[in-house]
């Protein structure tokens, strides 16, 4: 086992250091943190005039929402280069013909992209300091919302890690990521105009903005918690099939 | 004889598509091994199908009498594989792009005790990149690079390398490089080379085997080949006059195959190629001379390995035709 995770480790470090010395991470982490920041510091504006509810539910529920949003984007912006960049350069037979496995190169791949999500959010962490300062202590929903995010973001990850696998084309494993990840938001939007009451919860249920709105709101349900790493390892199997493949 | 690689019946297709038609050869061990064919003809598919990186769709490969695949991962035990588009990280340095490629080869058993950093040394000098170990790969020139990449292929030490057209695209002076590298190489390892540049065959190989259209044409020690392809002599000759009549006099006279008439300014310059190797050189510059055709120049001409690959391989094709 120590020699499996050593050989994850290997890669992930040689992964890390490619995106940390590459301007694309600190620019998407700007733009991320820009775009966040504003909406969190409007929002703040605006909660002087709201006069019913808490900073819970006029600053924290709506930020993180927002954040789920553009994690539609930055997560497949992170993840199309991972495997269709090795395919593209021909580097993948490197790894094919060493001593890792197609399972230590997905491992490795994905929480490469998984460090880089948390060091993003970890710029967020001002937020909650900003809020303490006016005095808000409902900590229990801010760590649900994180808890909630980083699941989001792995089950983002392993749906983008599935497209790269699938073409040496980066641009077209990004569209297809974010075409799959607004089909899944749709799915809730579907779920309200269907008059049928079970396939409205079933599509719900598939939609994976219910279960993250349940952390947004501090409620922690052992089903979304099946639903993302249900999620997570369906489209870790496929990247898996799809390596496995090789017929390029 | 022992062989270090043996294909026995491989194929490989894809639908729609034969890539590979029940090809079979051996490659002997401690030799250089030249493998030839055109564009398209399937040295690729076979270097990968050998390598493990691609399964064949019927047929084996024995690797030092391991059968391929059977081996799964552990193939980089005996192979190095430096593929036709060589799998180079451009933004890593070259000494960390080999200490990552080492570490990534390491086996479990190794783990503990390789000194990776002394392994990286040894291969750094042995292909002479100490002065750009510390570049990035990106900013190498191109011979460089395939240094670097063929470097990438020797760090576990494999008994058998295989360098798919490790020559392509580098300048002459690169080129020369790359080929002493190669033929220092031959002390450790048995070489498996892909090649359609056929001067640089006969530079390094003893045996070659020549591939066309996902069929082998002809395998074994290049001299064996020659004499196996070439049907008879070739005499050049190069004359003051020439006219047609004289042809068919000479065509009854000796068992010419075909003959070739360049005219230049001052002289014809005559090819005859001959249907076997009976020594007619003394009678037919004698005719050449008592028929007034004014002999200027004559010799024997040694098929070079550019004309004999063109000839067998354009029969090939017309027999597919």
């Amino acid at each position: 086992m120590k020699f499996w995770l050593q050989g994850c480790y290997e890669l992930y470090t040689k992964e890390i250091k490619d995106s940390f010395l590459s301007p694309f991470v600190y620019i998407l982490s700007a733009s991320f943190i820009l775009l966040i920041g504003w909406i969190f510091f409007s929002l703040l504006v605006a909660s002087k005039d709201i006069t019913q509810g808490s900073l819970t539910t006029s600053i924290i529920a709506p930020t993180f929402s927002m954040m789920r949003f553009v994690f539609m984007f930055v997560c497949p912006l992170l993840t199309m280069r991972l495997l269709s960049e090795e395919k593209k350069n021909h580097t993948i037979e490197l790894l094919y013909l060493s001593n890792l496995s197609d399972w230590q190169i997905i491992i490795s791949k994905f929480f490469s992209s998984l460090t880089i999500i948390l060091f993003m959010l970890a710029l967020t962490l001002l937020f909650p300091v900003i809020l303490s300062l006016s005095g808000y202590s409902d900590w229990g929903v801010v760590s649900s919302s994180y808890l909630g995010t980083v699941l989001l973001s792995m089950a983002y990850i392993s749906l983008g890690l599935f497209t790269s696998s699938l073409t040496s084309n980066y641009v077209i494993s990004l569209i297809i990521s974010i075409f799959m990840m607004l089909g899944l938001w749709f799915l809730v939007l579907s779920a309200a105009t269907t008059s049928n009451y079970i396939v409205g919860q079933i599509l719900k249920y598939f939609s994976d903005v219910y279960h993250y709105e349940h952390f947004v709101t501090g409620a922690l349900r052992s089903y979304s918690f099946i639903y993302f790493f249900s999620f997570m390892f369906f489209f870790l199997f496929g990247t898996h099939q799809s390596l496995g493949r090789r017929n390029w | 004889m022992e062989y270090a690689i043996i294909l026995d019946k491989i194929s490989k297709s894809w639908p729609g598509v034969l890539a590979l038609d029940e090809i079979s050869f051996q490659v002997k061990k401690g030799t250089i091994h030249g493998f030839l064919g055109p564009n398209g003809a399937g040295k690729s598919t076979t270097m990968n199908i050998i390598s493990g990186l691609l399964p064949p769709t019927s047929g084996e490969v024995k690797v030092l009498g391991q059968n391929v695949q059977g081996l799964q991962n552990e193939t980089q035990k005996f192979i190095g594989f430096l593929p036709e588009h060589p799998p180079l990280y451009l933004t890593m340095k070259v000494r960390d792009y080999l200490e990552f490629v080492t570490k990534i080869n390491l086996r479990k058993q190794d783990y503990k005790n390789f000194d990776v950093n002394k392994c990286v040394q040894e291969i750094i000098e042995r292909c002479s990149l100490q002065k750009v170990e510390g570049r990035l790969i990106g900013n190498l020139s191109k011979g460089f690079r395939q240094r670097a990449a063929i470097a990438a292929a020797l760090v576990t030490n494999p008994e058998i390398v295989i360098l798919d057209e490790p020559t392509v695209g580098l300048d002459p002076v690169s080129i020369i490089e790359i080929r002493e590298l190669i033929l220092s190489l031959r002390e450790r390892h048995t070489i498996l080379l892909s090649t359609h540049i056929l001067h640089e065959v006969s530079l390094l190989c003893s045996d070659i085997t020549i591939i066309n259209n996902g069929r082998i044409l002809s395998s074994g020690p290049i001299e064996e080949i020659k004499k196996t392809f070439t049907l008879g002599r070739v005499l050049k000759t190069e004359v003051e006059t020439w006219s047609d009549d004289k042809k068919d006099y000479f065509f009854n006279q000796f068992n010419i195959d075909s003959l070739d008439i360049n005219k230049k300014s001052n002289s014809v310059e005559l090819t005859f190629y001959l249907k076997d190797m009976e020594d007619i050189r003394t009678r037919l510059s004698s005719d050449l001379i008592n028929m007034d055709c004014g002999l200027l120049a004559f010799s024997e001409e040694k098929i070079d390995i550019e004309s004999f690959f063109k000839k067998i391989t354009e029969k090939d094709n017309l027999n597919r035709i």
